[in-house]
């Protein structure tokens, strides 16, 4: 397979940083130090290159909200144009994840942020509901025309000023800004999101803009950060990775991931997701918090024990460069999903000691 | 102290012989010290922990000695011949990083007792194992 490169690939070879194949595409690991990098944006601030995420434009106005409608079990009529849904599921018919995305109300269209891994899968299930349902929207893949940053951190709102786009600055969190004019062109959208716990926005440009712009932050002084520390950041919110933490056969219910509106009805997935919130579910999505002086790190699919019984298992985990110690999410039997449990992590053979958490792992 | 350096990257030093896994090893009188090189811990990148087996353990050609975590994966350490550990670098229980910041100095991980010293020369010279990073990267 050939991998896909970020139109801004020659920006970070300038800035050398060392890459890696993440679904399908070589993207910045890490350009210093993944832990460097994830200590700047909880500090400072760091700029991410995500132009990977699938982004997929919806036009057709009324058509395009009612066609997302049904696709989605989140409300979507009381987000207003400029708002953004906050995180929410394409959901297949047993409930489970096809994919977790964010919906960007428009005006006369929507966009679609899809994971990277499952942007052809994604485009494939909106063409077959769009015959199906013989539905008057456009379906347009936009991901290789527009590059997408995320600038995250305490100080992303001064960085946003010195590149002309103080505009943003007026943005409460999951809104955005289309086609504002910053110092280096006009930028197709500007949002207040991300996804490392952050204060942050989010640009989608042009790649001739998008590299003047990247380039920009990081003189300014925003630390370029790669996909390590973008992994090790969410993981301390909590925030789940689609193929690890979630996937076709896990529902909303057992990850505690809110990404429904209660009452919505008439979506796909919405019988199914019905039956699981009255039936409960047999395992529940749960943090991992290693003590301190353990030096194993926990990672997916070591296996989570009590008094030597497998209780569950560790879907994502990693040292969390904030805490100075390992930390993960577990799914684990709902008998035992009891917060502050001592349990074992199970890494190469050897029982570790951590306990139970809640999310975010890292409070702040 | 003379070195190689293989596709501008990585360093390799020519005063110690190394493993395929990516260990140096470092012969002082009857002692072989044991780390990683800088090759593997380019790789590794940021590490963060450090395991060991205990001192006065005896160990096969092969066995694991000791583990390091990153926070990209986990590296194992095996034993580069038969013999007994002796001493650990335990300062890199609390300071891991130094096996990124000095792989070949202070960031020793292992000291061993080989049970037949002359197992040493069946080791990897720089220059071979030089070829295999070029091998790998290659690839």
């Amino acid at each position: 397979m050939v991998l896909k490169k970020s139109p801004l690939h020659e920006v970070h070879v300038e800035l050398k940083a060392s890459f890696e194949e993440f679904a399908g595409w070589y993207m910045p690991i890490t350009y210093t130090s993944g832990i460097r990098e994830h200590l700047a944006v909880r500090e400072k601030a760091g700029v991410f290159d995500v132009s990977h995420m699938g982004r997929i434009k919806i036009s057709g106005g009324d058509d395009a909200l009612v066609f997302l409608q049904k696709l989605v079990p989140k409300e979507l009529s009381k987000i207003g144009p400029g708002s953004m849904s906050g995180p929410t599921a394409f959901l297949n018919e047993n409930a489970g994840f096809k994919d977790d995305v964010m919906l960007y109300n428009s005006g006369s269209e929507w966009y679609i942020v899809c994971n990277a891994v499952n942007r052809e899968k994604i485009l494939d299930w909106l063409n077959k509901w769009k015959t199906e349902w013989g539905a008057n929207v456009g379906i347009e893949d936009i991901t290789f025309d527009i590059v997408m940053m995320a600038l995250q951190g305490p100080s992303s709102s001064e960085l946003m000023e010195k590149i002309g786009l103080s505009k943003a600055l007026e943005l409460k969190m999951m809104q955005f800004h289309r086609n504002l004019e910053s110092s280096y062109g006009k930028v197709f959208l500007v949002s207040r999101s991300g996804w490392t716990g952050e204060d942050g926005f989010e640009i989608w440009a042009s790649p001739e803009v998008g590299a003047k712009i990247f380039k920009a932050l990081v003189e300014y002084g925003a630390t370029p950060a790669g996909l390590a520390a973008r992994d090790t950041l969410r993981l301390e919110m909590g925030f789940v990775l689609y193929g690890h933490d979630i996937d076709e056969n896990t529902t909303p219910v057992e990850a505690r991931y809110w990404v429904w509106t209660p009452g919505k009805t008439g979506y796909i997935g919405y019988e199914a997701l019905r039956e699981v919130l009255r039936k409960g579910v047999d395992r529940i999505r749960v943090g991992v918090k290693m003590k301190k002086k353990v030096k194993a790190i926990p990672r997916g699919g070591d296996l989570v024990t009590v008094e030597g019984e497998v209780i569950g298992k560790i879907s994502s985990g990693n040292y969390s460069p904030t805490m100075k110690r390992g930390i993960g999410m577990a799914y684990v039997d709902s008998k035992h999903a009891l917060i502050g449990l001592e349990i074992e992590a199970n890494i190469r053979g050897r029982g570790y000691p951590g306990k139970l958490v809640d999310f975010p792992i890292l409070k702040k | 102290m003379s070195e190689i350096k293989v596709l501008g990257e990585y360093i390799i030093l020519t005063d110690r012989k190394y493993m395929e896994t990516d260990e140096w090893v470092k012969l002082e009188g009857d002692i072989a010290i044991i780390g990683i090189s800088d090759y593997a811990q380019k790789k590794l990148k940021d590490i963060v922990g450090v395991e060991f087996k205990e001192p006065g353990t005896k160990v096969k050609k092969g066995d694991l000695i000791a583990e390091v975590e990153s926070i990209k994966s986990r590296g194992e350490i095996y034993a580069p011949f038969d013999g007994e550990i002796i001493e650990v670098n335990t300062q890199l229980e609390d300071e891991p990083d130094i096996i990124n910041s000095d792989p070949y100095g202070e960031g020793w991980l292992v000291k061993m007792k080989p049970d037949n010293p002359a197992d040493y020369e069946k080791l990897l010279s720089p220059e071979e194992y030089a070829k295999t990073i070029e091998e790998r990267e290659k690839s």
